[in-house]
């Protein structure tokens, strides 16, 4: 049986959507203009989106940029931080050249990328991969300075290589860091992905939405708001349930010790 | 500034070097020095000469700042000396190895691991079989108190039974020599008196080497065959004390024993001149 707190708590994510959809509505009705529909209107075109087949192939198209994008820059990105946070050298160099990439929106860069490879696939999945890569490396990074030398020593004298330890003790040590950066890419992942689209018009969920910008529909433009945010929340919610099974160990609700020495 | 020599008395007298040649580890004049700005220079330890035999439980004690965690650290490996050199049965110590168990006062435990996950580690690091350092790793974590604990995380443990475990963990692998760094220096007196007499239970069972860092005099009486008593700014050897007491060692017998508690009274007593000495330079 559930407690009216905890059914409360459920229920609090629901609630607010509705309120949000709530106000949305009322100003809508009460502003009359043409380029803020009604929130009924928009979620009515939301299955004229995704039964359309041209619009679902552009979409999935825009996931499987994201996915590729966000996936390399992970397996990239996490051993350069690690390497980063347990080797100042590494640090010294790459520092630097990460310290001028990160203030510069990505997007910007995109004019210059498409000169060079286009405006198909490998320019908007780079531009992805820049977006996820420093967040990931920055945490990584932060991440492994901070996991305990005698943690490290211990693995030491039990005969751990350096390059062991490396695998064996400041990556599951610096886990729970990392995957905070991994979340953050994620969320930056999508952005990207759909400001990528918006600069090179070709295809994708950024495509749909600023052709209907363009083309005055405004219940599509909103509709795909809506769509692009359910696509966050859901990957989000995946990913935190990945997070939390990987770093168990070391979540708040095991830091009650038992009181025996 | 000139160190007073400490009075000789009954039950605290220097040793000389005349002990059979059983030695395992052997400190040679070692220094340590470490650059804290451009300009300065911080000598946590000065010539350092010291040896110990197989089997010994040796107490390094100091006030803090006196460089005793760093001589451990330098005979676990895990520091190199300025100059001087630390063997460890005639082979001089070039890094860290499993012939060197360390147990430290921040327990270092693997948070991602279980506590028999933690234990297991370096015997599957040894490649001992997984049965076997399972078997091996219950039977430990049964004799340092924690049977029933086995699948249980580190942060769901208390501070007494994390370092239970850490000891564990490093007597897991069989080091030869245990290097104790103010292992009991985080836990609170009651947990601090029932952690020293069970580590006194195993190792009257074995008699592995031990080195023992503290700042505590009775800690170091209470465990110790041997005290090194260390003073501060630099880091020198003051005085090495034969703690002669029977053993097995039982706490409430040796509270009211009156020669532990002159080996106590003549330790803290040094101590305080130390003091006098160094606050009058």
């Amino acid at each position: 049986m559930m407690s009216s707190a905890t059914l409360l708590r459920r229920a609090a994510p629901v609630l607010a959507c509705i309120g949000l959809l709530a106000v949305w509505q009322v100003a809508s009705l009460a502003l009359k203009n043409d380029s803020l529909p009604t929130a009924t209107e928009a979620i009515r075109a939301i299955p004229d989106i995704l039964g359309d087949k041209e619009s679902l192939i552009n979409i999935l198209a825009s996931l499987r940029r994201m996915a590729i994008g966000f996936g390399v820059a992970v397996l990239v990105s996490i051993p350069l931080g690690l390497l980063m946070g347990r080797s100042r050298g590494v640090a010294a160099f790459f520092n630097p050249l990460l310290m001028v990439i990160y203030p510069v929106p990505k997007a910007a860069l995109m004019p210059i990328i498409m000169l060079w490879l286009g405006v198909g696939d490998v320019t908007k999945t780079l531009v992805i991969f820049l977006g996820v890569s420093l967040p990931v490396i920055y945490h990584s990074f932060e991440g492994a300075k901070a996991v305990e030398e005698k943690m490290l020593w211990s693995g030491a004298a039990m005969g751990l290589s350096p390059a062991q330890r490396l695998v064996r003790i400041v990556l599951p040590a610096a886990l729970p860091e990392i995957l905070t950066g991994c979340r953050t890419g994620l969320v930056l992942a999508l952005i990207t992905m759909i400001t990528s689209e918006m600069i090179a018009r070709q295809s994708g969920a950024g495509n749909i939405l600023f052709n209907a910008l363009d083309m005055g529909q405004y219940d599509t433009v909103f509709a795909m708001i809506i769509i692009v945010g359910a696509m966050g929340i859901c990957l989000d919610a995946i990913f935190e349930r990945v997070r939390a099974r990987l770093v168990r160990w070391s979540e708040p609700q095991f830091d009650m010790p038992l009181s025996f020495s | 500034m000139t160190i007073v020599p400490a009075r000789s008395s009954e039950w605290v007298r220097p040793v000389r070097s005349q002990e059979p040649a059983s030695a395992i580890i052997e400190i040679d004049l070692v220094s340590q020095v470490f650059q804290t700005s451009a300009r300065k220079d911080h000598v946590a330890l000065s010539e350092i000469s010291l040896t110990i035999e197989e089997g010994a439980f040796v107490s390094i004690l100091g006030p803090s700042g006196c460089g005793k965690s760093t001589l451990l650290y330098i005979v676990g490996g895990f520091v190199s000396p300025t100059s001087g050199s630390a063997k460890i049965k005639g082979h001089a110590i070039t890094g860290p190895g499993p012939d060197r168990g360390p147990v430290f006062q921040e327990f270092a435990l693997f948070p991602w691991k279980t506590v028999l996950g933690n234990v297991m580690y370096g015997p599957r690091q040894q490649g001992v079989r997984a049965a076997e350092a399972e078997a091996q790793s219950r039977a430990l974590i049964e004799m340092v108190g924690l049977k029933g604990y086995e699948s249980f995380y580190p942060k769901e443990l208390s501070g007494g039974m994390k370092q239970r475990v850490a000891l564990a963990r490093t007597l897991a692998y069989h080091p030869e020599v245990l290097l104790m760094d103010e292992p009991f220096g985080a836990l609170d007196a009651h947990t601090r008196t029932r952690l020293q007499n069970d580590l006194l239970n195993i190792w009257e069972r074995d008699r592995k080497t031990v080195l023992f860092v503290t700042h505590s005099v009775d800690e170091a009486v209470f465990l110790s065959d041997k005290v090194v008593m260390m003073s501060k700014s630099p880091g020198r050897i003051r005085e090495v004390i034969d703690i002669d007491l029977p053993r097995p060692r039982r706490r409430n017998e040796l509270l009211l024993d009156p020669r532990y508690q002159k080996y106590v009274v003549d330790i803290e007593r040094m101590f305080d001149e130390s003091d006098e000495v160094g606050s009058a330079s």
